[in-house]
């Protein structure tokens, strides 16, 4: 029986749960690149600690929030003189600029592979998930060359970003922002050439001493220790071994290896630290040498996991 | 039936040590059993299969393909390990999600998948804790989770009761059996406890010392030798003399009189032996052997005409502890 307004509750509507069991997965299945993919989108998540507890978000946000406020301080820096002391006056006072970031910025990326990149390779083995892995559509080298892609990706942000902000302030303190970007353009592939340097090769530093340990900090130590040591190290000999010598042993300074790649973009010498010797060198033997510690350490970590076995 | 997984003269050396040797047997749709003490080479083999290891000599396939040259039919396998290896620090939904993305599944159908498996292995209201605060039972069931939640055709399986106490142990066999009975999925699983086999399997491969000594259907193994076991209240010693009279084989145990190798015919004998000896029957019904009893006993024929092989037979049997679950 209904109500003449209708108001009355409908009958016989009562939701059902049905168990429908079991379902077999008849949808598409993507193979070997889709499996490539999750190995690359889950690095980026364990670089930034997305879906991990609050503790794994710490270090590496804090890493880029520091960096963002390294460039801004820039920035702010040069807009404040600007406008203190009138248009221009930031250049000719030579403040610190895009040349100058990475400097710092290189000291940071190092600390954020030393940190951050070991997570993205030892908890795998160290926890055996690496074995559930390696028996899915992918081989090693497709899971490592994921990974190494995927912090590369992080560590070019990272580099990047602090020198877009600083841009930005510099562009934006200018009376003409527009004017700025016209006359100061040839900066913004200087510093993506000088940042992608000190990211692929920091990445490749990074992850290759990490493949050596399933312990996050004994490949975090390591990796600061490498570069301390090798600094120090080649600060003696290039003060012991005079001329050519001391040249070519300063490039053994491995947090100076990148460095040189800024040098000589924005064609400065005030960024190198311990391998300061090596700038006597040829650019040609600068450069080499760069590329060469790179492909060495992609070499090795390839080798890692070439022959990682469950 | 075409075989899921096949073997021929699968050989596989480490140095001088030998893990496997001239391995010929195939696994086919159900449940099968990889059945040998620790060292046997059952683990080598779901690595050869799995192609994470190369074989010394020989051949293997996987749905009619080789692992090693083609590792797209990984997609359709899945694999339980032995040991820990899961994360701590995320949920088994996110972990599942991300394994069923690596098997090839897209990521909204890897979503709902893992949450659909999670609920099928009875962790669908634990799947958001971090997997590090689950108990050892819970762990072992993502570990089954993961190895389903890409749907695959087959499942291998290694030591899936390892470190389990004897609840937890029961429901994943359970869980074991319940994946082919209800979920269609064929699996192989080692073991070198008898008990979990003997439950589980439609078919076991014994291995030994790397070598196949056995294979076959497990009710064949426990059906051939049927023993009979029977209780009368007076004229025992009668009823077995009346037993041996008309050919039949008969012991005494405790109160009881067993008829081992017992068959359609027995029963003919027994009823008229009964009333030769005017023994008054109490009970009579069969008593399966479990496969602890048949490994443990010389006597038995190999199974695919290879001899029988008295040494092997004692050295695959394990404790009576082990099969006494």
């Amino acid at each position: 029986m209904t109500s003449s307004t209708g108001a009355e509750p409908r009958q016989g509507r009562e939701g059902r749960v049905f168990d429908l069991g079991y379902q077999r997965y008849e949808g598409q299945r993507e193979g070997r690149w889709r499996a490539r993919k999750a190995v690359y989108v889950d690095g980026l998540r364990i670089a930034l600690g997305i879906g991990r507890g609050g503790r794994a978000k710490i270090l590496p946000w804090l890493f880029v929030a520091v960096a963002i406020a390294v460039g801004l301080i820039f920035a702010l820096n040069a807009g404040a003189v600007d406008r203190v002391v009138g248009e221009g006056a930031a250049e000719a006072a030579d403040l610190p600029s895009h040349s100058d970031y990475y400097a710092f910025g290189a000291i940071l990326l190092f600390l954020f592979a030393a940190v951050v990149g070991p997570e993205l390779l030892c908890p795998d083995r160290h926890n055996r998930v690496i074995n559930l892995y390696l028996v899915r559509p992918i081989t090693s080298i497709d899971y490592v060359a994921a990974r190494f892609l995927a912090f590369l990706t992080i560590m070019l942000v990272v580099a990047w970003l602090p020198q877009i902000v600083l841009l930005a302030g510099l562009a934006f303190g200018a009376s003409q922002p527009g004017d700025y970007l016209v006359d100061n353009w040839q900066d913004i592939p200087k510093f993506l050439a000088a940042g992608a340097a000190i990211a692929v090769y920091t990445t490749s530093m990074g992850l290759a001493v990490a493949a050596f340990t399933t312990r996050r900090g004994y490949a975090s130590v390591g990796l600061v220790g490498l570069f301390v040591i090798s600094q120090f190290a080649a600060g003696i000999l290039g003060e012991v071994a005079s001329g050519a010598t001391g040249e070519w042993l300063a490039l053994i300074s491995l947090s100076d290896v990148p460095l040189h790649i800024n040098e000589i973009v924005f064609d400065t010498s005030d960024t190198l630290g311990g391998g300061q010797a090596a700038r006597g060198l040829p650019t040609g033997v600068r450069v080499a040498a760069f590329f060469a510690f790179t492909l060495a350490a992609m070499g090795v970590l390839w080798n890692r996991y070439r022959r990682l076995t469950v | 039936m075409q075989a899921l997984l096949q073997a021929k003269k699968l050989t596989k050396h480490y140095g001088p040590v030998v893990a496997l040797e001239s391995a010929d047997f195939e696994v086919t749709d159900g449940v099968t059993g990889l059945l040998g003490s620790n060292g046997a080479g059952k683990s080598t083999a779901i690595k050869l299969f799995l192609g994470l290891l190369r074989p010394t000599s020989g051949s293997m396939e996987v749905l009619g393909v080789e692992t090693a040259q083609d590792v797209e039919v990984r997609a359709r396998l899945g694999y339980m390990p032995e040991h820990d290896c899961l994360p701590n620090n995320v949920s088994a939904a996110e972990f599942l999600t991300h394994m069923a993305q690596v098997s090839g599944l897209p990521p909204s159908q890897a979503r709902s998948r893992a949450a659909d498996t999670l609920r099928h292995v009875g962790l669908f209201e634990e799947r958001y804790r971090p997997i590090g605060g689950y108990s050892t039972g819970m762990k072992q069931r993502v570990k089954l989770a993961q190895a389903l939640v890409h749907d695959p055709v087959l499942i291998l399986l290694d030591e899936p009761t390892a470190g389990l106490d004897p609840g937890g142990r029961e429901e994943m066999l359970d869980l074991v059996r319940k994946t082919h009975t209800e979920f269609g999925i064929s699996l192989m699983l080692s073991s070198h406890l008898m008990g979990d086999v003997e439950r589980t399997c439609d078919r076991i491969i014994v291995l030994e010392d790397g070598r196949v000594v056995r294979q076959g259907e497990v009710t064949g193994f426990t059906e051939e030798l049927e023993t009979l076991f029977i209780e009368v209240d007076d004229k025992r010693q009668e009823f077995i003399s009346a037993l041996r009279r008309l050919g039949v084989e008969a012991t005494e145990e405790d109160s009881a009189v067993i008829i081992p190798k017992a068959t359609e015919g027995t029963y003919e004998t027994i009823s008229r032996a009964l009333v030769e000896s005017e023994a008054p029957l109490r009970r009579l019904g069969p008593r399966r052997h479990a496969l602890s009893e048949i490994f443990n006993d010389a006597a038995i024929p190999a199974q695919n005409g290879q001899p029988a092989n008295q040494e092997t037979a004692f050295g695959v049997s394990v404790s009576s502890g082990e099969t006494g679950e």
